[in-house]
């Protein structure tokens, strides 16, 4: 097992350098120029200062400055890529990267990206663990009362519900809650975080931040239900139909036995990617839900960033992005393990 | 050559077959072929033979597909919708993805805007529109409005009709983009409808505000002699009430015409009007168009595509009798019957009628793009802007007596006050959207941009992922091990922020709408194909222990060959099930990227840019048309294309064939 695990963090490592490597290439495709942008704010400042025929030598000087503070005064991307991991000296012979801590400065919040990622992280993750335990407090008993009543009038009306909920966008469904529960019924506010102008403290702010955030999340809710349900359903009608089953009925075991014990396990196999998926999923956001209700988490963060060109939060949300993404790989792999003993045997 | 050719094509189609049909199929295919080119006659008679008691696989299949009735629906609306978005743009021939009419924007669905009230249709005495509603009235002074009332989201209907108007008997009515101005045989005027702009009231903000040009206080006392009422016109947000005698009073927004200044407490004025810009009149010496701006049609054409001459040497020996003015152009009718217009005419707009000789315009009307004109034989001949059929005139119409003109429509009205004939926009069956173009029309164009946008992806994600799925499953070892983890990285980062950061890097490279469009496929496809490459290669893997692969080992036959030719359509059906599943997808993930602006951008329609409005809560519930059409019309389609794939995973699955 432990040197399973270690074998694979060795791959991730390469996978996680050369998906990185292969980003931080496609940023330097982007015209933006920081150090020429901040050589001319500058020479904007001492316009007046300087003789005319001297302005074209500062300006060389000031941008040849500017470059080897930002590490941008060579063309080679290997180099630079390195400059940005830490692994490679600056002019002034300091390395400065992620090795060293330095993950970058975000121009449009003007404070360094893990400051600016570190709230909207906990927001997003805060939403997000609650509404995954809803979605599967409610979809899992879901699928299964289903599965075992296959065909019944309960599990037709949740099929079609889950069918149009599975092929409805996100979007269209925040559209529909919004009008239902703001515009129509006026429940809850229509977006942000907190009530504007208001200066609560303690428990009214955290009343207030609630009472904003509700609806987003029952959103949310609403919105993953559907596939998940169709899921479980699923691999649950699957496993019922193993011989197991069969074998578990013939024992005389209770039929609540056969079902959530016998015939559960058999299904978490399929499920496990999803489940695990799900949970690692969480941190990056919901970009469409984030967007509309003007919520302060990941997904608007990453929009936005994206809109304002925010070359190293982008950066920095990309390397997040990537590590979820692989190490929930990982963590689904050994989840198969846990769930499925067969699969423990043969590694 | 020839031969080789036919028999190319020929085990191309008898792989179709086999695939989809089964192999009895083909082989009943062969041996009709074989009887094709044997014997030319060949209408043998053949027995039936066994096939209607063994059924094949395929045609269980397809039995069992027709057996449910919801199924087969979905199938029926997803073949409707693919006839309608790739047919439909052949039938709207104006249809254009930048087309905008300010007037027309937040138009709810209406059909009736040439629906003139049975009432009124025998006893015509005037008919007035500016933009989505229109006025009408009869001789016994009755007001009726129709068409699109209701004024965006403010909540003023112009059908409400103020009860004062109701009761007093009417001589003449105009009707502006959003108010009316009615007035009374008394002397007393009358206005209802929008108000922001100072279009019927002297109050004391509109008096304090330099921008607005208050209603003269002697047409607010009813101080009007209505027998000597030369015209009355509304404009955009402004209404010109001209004298026999050529005293003009004009008041309204300021901001809405910059030369109002110019027009007011003028006394020497013959006609007037106004384009979208400028208030245009005539004054007493009849030679030349009054704007008040130095250089602004001064030019005259008696054809919409001829040079102009100036304007100065045109009146020569004409005097200019009549105007009538649409958004960017006037047309004016001379002392000898002929018509001439000046300013600017859409690309497609139909030119001026060539008239007999003998035959004189005696009146011209003007719609925003189109001019209507009325000869003294009653004839009806309409020019302009064509873009709602508005310059078509109906071919059969009896003899006219009058012709008024809406915005995009006119109507033909004989000497007994009958109407005889209407013609131009009759509405908007989905409503308009809030740059005014007709969401009916999108929802056809858009649809065709996300479904094929959807089928291409798929069609990516299956050549790379089914291709490399059979090399990864079948050749096994380090290539399977280096595939299955590219399509591992590639299948765990998430996918909207990888599409929105590629969408970004492309926004920065300049190319062709349609080649966004195209990036955009292989963006969607090439971040999805990992799914189909896992389900290929676990088919594979099961197929390649099954005999019939041994068999053609043992034989001789080449991997590659084994793999494409003898395992690939055996997997078919499983492949078959998750494209049409992945189409919706597909179609999901490009509305949600248009939505946020990183897909389909504006003007190009996408089902997804077309929502996009919606997110802004004040829109979602004011102009619920806007995006209520296309999300039942998007739901429906990727319910039914998600139906289709449910139900072939069903009834090819024969595990579920034995528990029913």
């Amino acid at each position: 097992m432990g040197r399973y695990v270690l074998k694979r963090c060795v791959y991730m490592v390469v996978v996680f350098v050369l998906l990185t490597f292969l980003l931080f290439n496609l940023y330097q495709l982007m015209p933006a120029n920081r150090a020429y942008t901040d050589a001319k704010a500058e020479m904007l400042g001492l316009k007046n200062s300087i003789k005319a025929e001297e302005r074209d030598a500062k300006f060389d000087e000031l941008y040849l400055k500017y470059q080897r503070k930002y590490g941008t005064d060579t063309d080679n991307t290997v180099v630079l890529y390195l400059r940005w991991l830490g692994l490679y000296p600056f002019y002034d012979g300091n390395c400065s990267g992620i090795f060293q801590g330095n993950f970058g400065y975000s121009y449009e919040h003007n404070a360094p990206v893990v400051d600016v990622v570190g709230p909207a992280m906990r927001n997003t993750a805060i939403i997000g663990v609650i509404t995954e335990l809803a979605v599967l407090a409610i979809t899992i008993p879901l699928g299964i009362v289903c599965a075992t009543r296959k065909n019944s009038k309960f599990d037709k009306g949740t099929q079609i519900f889950s069918l149009i909920g599975f092929s409805t966008p996100s979007f269209i469904i925040y559209i529909v809650f919004i009008v239902f529960f703001c515009s129509i019924l006026h429940w809850f506010p229509v977006s942000g975080m907190k009530t504007p102008g208001s200066n609560y403290t303690g428990w009214a702010a955290v009343w207030d931040t609630l009472y904003h955030v509700i609806l987003p999340t029952i959103c949310l809710v609403f919105s993953s239900l559907a596939s998940i349900t169709r899921i479980t359903r699923a691999s649950m009608i699957d496993a019922l139909n193993l011989d197991c089953i069969k074998t578990a009925r013939a024992k005389g075991l209770r039929e609540k036995v056969v079902v959530y014990s016998h015939a559960w396990r058999n299904a978490m196999v399929p499920m496990v990617s999803i489940l695990v998926g799900g949970f690692f999923g969480i941190i990056s956001g919901a970009i469409i839900m984030e967007r509309m209700f003007g919520f302060k988490g990941m997904g608007q963060l990453f929009f936005n960033a994206v809109i304002t060109a925010d070359y190293d939060l982008i950066m920095f949300l990309e390397v997040i992005y990537t590590f979820l993404g692989l190490f929930s790989t990982l963590v689904t792999d050994l989840c198969y393990g846990l769930v499925d003993p067969r699969v423990r045997i043969s590694k | 050559m020839e031969k080789k050719k036919s028999k190319f094509s020929s085990r191309i189609s008898g792989w179709l077959i086999r695939s989809v049909l089964g192999m009895k199929y083909e082989e009943k295919w062969r041996a009709k072929q074989q009887a094709k080119n044997g014997n030319a006659e060949g209408d043998e008679e053949k027995k039936p033979d066994d096939s209607e008691l063994i059924v094949t696989p395929a045609r269980q299949i397809f039995e069992r597909f027709l057996e449910r009735k919801f199924a087969v629906f979905s199938v029926i609306v997803v073949l409707f919708m693919f006839l309608v978005v790739f047919i439909g743009p052949l039938f709207m021939p104006k249809y254009s993805d930048s087309y905008t009419e300010v007037t027309l924007k937040n138009m709810p669905p209406c059909m009736s805007m040439t629906a003139v009230p049975g009432e009124l249709k025998n006893d015509i005495k005037m008919i007035d529109s500016y933009g989505a509603f229109s006025v009408g009235l009869s001789n016994s002074g009755k007001v009726y409005v129709w068409g699109s009332t209701a004024v965006g989201a403010t909540g003023i209907n112009l059908a409400d009709i103020p009860q004062e108007v109701k009761d007093a008997n009417i001589v003449l009515v105009a009707a502006g983009l959003d108010h009316i101005i009615a007035f009374g045989d008394d002397g007393r005027y009358y206005g209802w409808g929008s108000n922001r702009f100072a279009q019927y009231e002297r109050t004391e903000t509109v008096l304090a505000n330099p921008n607005l040009e208050p209603v003269p206080e002697i047409v607010a006392n009813g101080g009007i002699d209505v027998t000597q009422i030369k015209k009355l016109k509304c404009g955009y947000q402004a209404t010109a009430l001209l004298m026999n005698d050529g005293t003009l009073y004009i008041w309204g927004n300021k901001q809405a015409y910059s030369n109002m200044d110019w027009f007011i407490g003028k006394t020497n004025i013959v006609d007037i009007d106004f384009t979208l810009n400028y208030v245009v009149g005539v004054d007493t010496k009849q030679a030349s168009i009054s704007v008040g701006v130095k250089g602004l049609y001064n030019t005259a054409r008696t054809s919409i595509t001829g040079t102009g001459e100036k304007m100065m040497t045109f009146m020569k020996d004409k005097k200019i009798v009549e105007i009538a003015a649409s958004t960017q152009s006037v047309c004016m009718l001379m002392d000898d019957g002929t018509i001439a217009v000046t300013g600017d005419f859409l690309a497609d707009s139909v030119d001026l009628p060539v008239l007999a000789e003998d035959e004189k315009i005696v009146s011209v009307e003007s719609g925003n793009y189109h001019y209507t004109v009325l000869t003294d034989k009653g004839n009806v001949y309409s020019f302009g802007g064509d873009h709602y059929y508005q310059a078509t005139v109906p071919a059969k119409m009896g003899k006219a007596a009058k012709v008024y003109t809406g915005a995009f429509q006119s109507y033909a009205v004989n000497e007994a006050g009958d109407l005889i004939g209407s013609w131009g926009l009759k509405g908007f069956i989905f409503g308009t959207d809030d740059k005014g173009a007709d969401i009916f029309q999108r929802v056809i164009a858009g649809g065709r941009i996300t479904m094929t946008v959807g089928a291409v992806a798929v069609i990516i994600e299956i050549l790379i992922g089914v291709s490399l799925g059979c090399i990864s499953g079948y050749f096994g070892g380090w290539v399977d091990m280096l595939i299955m983890r590219i399509a591992e990285v590639i299948g765990s980062l998430p996918l909207y922020p990888f599409m929105l950061i590629l969408s970004s890097l492309l926004a920065q490279v300049s190319m062709t709408t349609d080649m966004r469009l195209f990036m955009i496929m292989v963006i969607l496809g090439v971040l999805g194909w990992p799914g189909f490459a896992n389900l290929t290669r676990a088919q594979i893997l099961v197929a390649r222990e099954s005999e019939y692969v041994t068999a053609a080992q043992a034989m001789g036959v080449k991997e590659g060959r084994i793999a494409f030719k003898h395992i690939l359509p055996n997997i078919f059906s499983v492949i078959l099930v998750n494209m049409t599943l992945s189409f919706a997808a597909s179609m999901q993930t490009e509305t949600s990227l248009s939505f946020l602006g990183f897909g389909v951008n504006y003007p190009q329609p996408s089902w997804g840019n077309m929502l996009s409005q919606a997110s802004n809560a004040t829109t979602a519930i004011n102009f619920p048309w806007q995006w209520v059409f296309t999300s039942v019309i998007l739901i429906l389609t990727t319910v039914c294309i998600n139906t289709i794939g449910d139900t072939l995973r069903d009834v090819m699955d024969p595990k579920s064939s034995n528990d029913k």
